[in-house]
């Protein structure tokens, strides 16, 4: 390459593109990630003593942390299926519809813009133990239930969840959709099959990855769920919808970082192990496909 | 046929419909109770959180008096809501700002150049794209603090500037474009920097707008990054995080505020609605 000045230039301009970006992700993104790591194995004292992993030991004895991981993962484990389930089912609908339905689709996304935290009054007077939900409840003849307190918290808290990320995952199977070839359709129909069966056996193995991304995409903004139960439940909700994000805003208020950042690093192994299966799983579909 | 096919495409019309509408009515509902009056509101509010088994809320549907006054009160009167609004616009456009220089300069490295570490800084932002907030919040907090930047309007909107996520985006777009509409630029004399002004920008407005249309709907809901970066700074908070509060207080303008929050992302939703189709789609490339 020595020889080649052209090469060399190119090269050099490279810098110009790269290195401005690369300092503020260096700064504010790996740095602070392996700095976290170091501070998580100290004492967090004025002498800042290596103390190995017994941080790590005290927060998998924490009870509150623990709750919160395990809420933050049972409510990622009921959001992402579900969202990912429902648009399925929707984008193979308005795939139907084509070409028109484009505004079905877009009114399906609107809520991904809408602020969540606009929402929240509809929210509390829809949930209120006086409020619609349970109005339609008594009218079908069963007790009312009492959903912003207590386990039921849940129900508002993933249906906020799913009205705003529905919309996204639509586009992405819709656009995957688009691709299958429709002669498909017709020999499966021809050999009787129901719009079902033909959503099973043709519609999902063809767009497999894009099933997959949408699963990862909706799992990535499910472990983030903290806001839609901050709005609901405040900062210290019911037990229910109590997530590792409020335990670390709890312990962060008080200055507890040792215990905040071994907590964020046993989650984040935990999503890179995650996510690390599912990729796997997304590459080998992949294959398949090819 | 064709006429068992019709009665079925009726029965999806009416399925997705209903879907439609029940995503919709929050809005529309929000939107009508802005014209009650603050009075009126306040005193329906107040029937909430009652547990007693024979009462009930009304279902109003209609203001006793159709009414402006919310909007008034929060536009006019009592500026405090307009305050944080400002705010939110402050932190939107800041960050639009810096990610629109930042972002497509680093996919342009990423995707029109080779280097030696390259798969190994994109694997890097992969990764970080999975990171959830939570476990780079404390670090980042000890970060900001140790440049200076803690609970000052920076500390939001610096960190937004590179977000991996949109790097990862553009760079997708970037890399699918055809060689040819680069060689035939460097035939004509230009370098990689003209290149990347005179090629690769215009070309890629599109999935820039994506980009900075899907970003919008981020830094409009910014919650967790204010709440924790100016912990110390209530006035500097954006609307999103302050709404909770103006719903506890229980004013009676709540609604006219919640209208106006909604406004500029209606805004950005009708004007940009290609490019966050475009954008979300984007996300697919492989």
């Amino acid at each position: 390459m020595r020889n080649k000045p052209r090469r060399m230039r190119r090269n050099r301009s490279l810098w110009l593109f790269l290195l401005p970006p690369s300092v503020g992700l260096l700064i504010f993104y790996v740095v602070p990630f392996f700095a976290g790591i170091y501070y998580s194995l100290t004492d967090g004292s004025y002498t800042n003593a290596f103390v190995g992993l017994k941080n790590y030991a005290e927060i998998w004895h924490n009870e509150m942390f623990l709750l919160g991981l395990r809420n933050t993962m049972e409510l990622s484990l009921i959001c992402a299926p579900l969202v990912w389930v429902l648009a399925f089912v929707i984008a193979v609908l308005l795939n139907r519809l084509r070409p028109s339905g484009a505004l079905l689709r877009n009114s399906i996304l609107l809520p991904y813009l809408m602020p969540a935290s606009a929402m929240l009054l509809v929210w509390l007077l829809f949930f209120d133990y006086g409020g619609t939900l349970n109005r339609i409840i008594h009218l079908l003849g069963m007790e009312r239930v009492a959903w912003l307190s207590g386990a039921a918290l849940r129900f508002p808290v993933v249906l906020l969840f799913v009205w705003k990320n529905l919309g996204f995952a639509v586009i992405l199977f819709l656009s995957a959709l688009q691709a299958v070839p429709e002669p498909l359709y017709e020999y499966a129909r021809l050999e009787g099959a129901s719009l079902a069966r033909q959503a099973v056996s043709i519609t999902l193995p063809l767009i497999s990855p894009t099933a997959m991304l949408v699963i990862i995409v909706e799992w990535i903004s499910a472990f983030k769920i903290f806001r839609e139960v901050y709005f609901i439940g405040g900062a210290y909700p019911d037990e229910a919808v109590y997530t590792l994000q409020n335990y670390m805003n709890n312990m962060y208020n008080r200055l507890n970082y040792q215990n905040v950042t071994s907590a964020a690093y046993s989650f984040a192994m935990i999503v890179f192990v995650l996510f690390g299966i599912l990729f796997a799983m997304l590459g080998r579909a992949q294959r398949k496909l090819n | 046929m064709k006429k068992r096919r019709k009665p079925r495409r009726l029965f999806v019309r009416f399925l997705l419909v209903l879907v439609a509408v029940v995503i919709l009515v929050p809005i529309i509902v929000t939107a009508l109770y802005s014209f009650f009056s603050p009075q009126e509101i306040r005193e329906f509010m107040a029937t909430r959180g009652s547990y007693d088994d024979t009462a009930w809320m009304d279902a109003r549907l209609s203001p006793k008096m159709f009414s402006l006054d919310q909007y008034w009160q929060i536009l006019v009167v009592d500026t405090s809501v307009l305050q944080m609004f400002a705010m939110s616009v402050f932190y939107t456009v800041a960050i639009l700002l810096g990610q629109a220089v930042f972002v497509p300069m680093m996919a342009y490295a990423l995707s029109r150049y080779r280097f030696r570490f390259r798969g190994a800084v994109f694997a890097a932002i992969l990764l970080l794209m999975l990171l959830p907030y939570q476990v780079t919040m404390v670090p980042n907090v000890l970060t900001l603090r140790r440049l200076g930047l803690l609970n000052t309007i920076w500390a939001v909107i610096l960190p937004m500037w590179f977000a991996p996520f949109y790097i990862f985006l553009l760079r997708q777009f970037m890399a699918s474009l055809p060689d040819e509409l680069f060689e035939a630029a460097q035939m004509d004399g230009a370098g990689m920097v003209r290149c990347y002004f005179h090629v690769a920008l215009p070309v890629c407005r599109p999935a820039i707008g994506a980009a900075l249309a899907l970003s919008f709907a981020d830094c409009w809901n910014l919650v967790e990054q204010p709440m924790t970066y100016l912990s110390a700074r209530t006035e500097l908070q954006p609307l999103s995080v302050m709404f909770n509060q103006l719903v506890s207080e229980s004013s009676g303008v709540e609604f006219a505020g919640a209208v106006l929050y909604m406004l500029p992302a209606l805004f950005v939703y009708l004007y940009f609605l290609e490019d966050i189709l475009s954008g979300i789609q984007l996300t697919e490339l492989k």
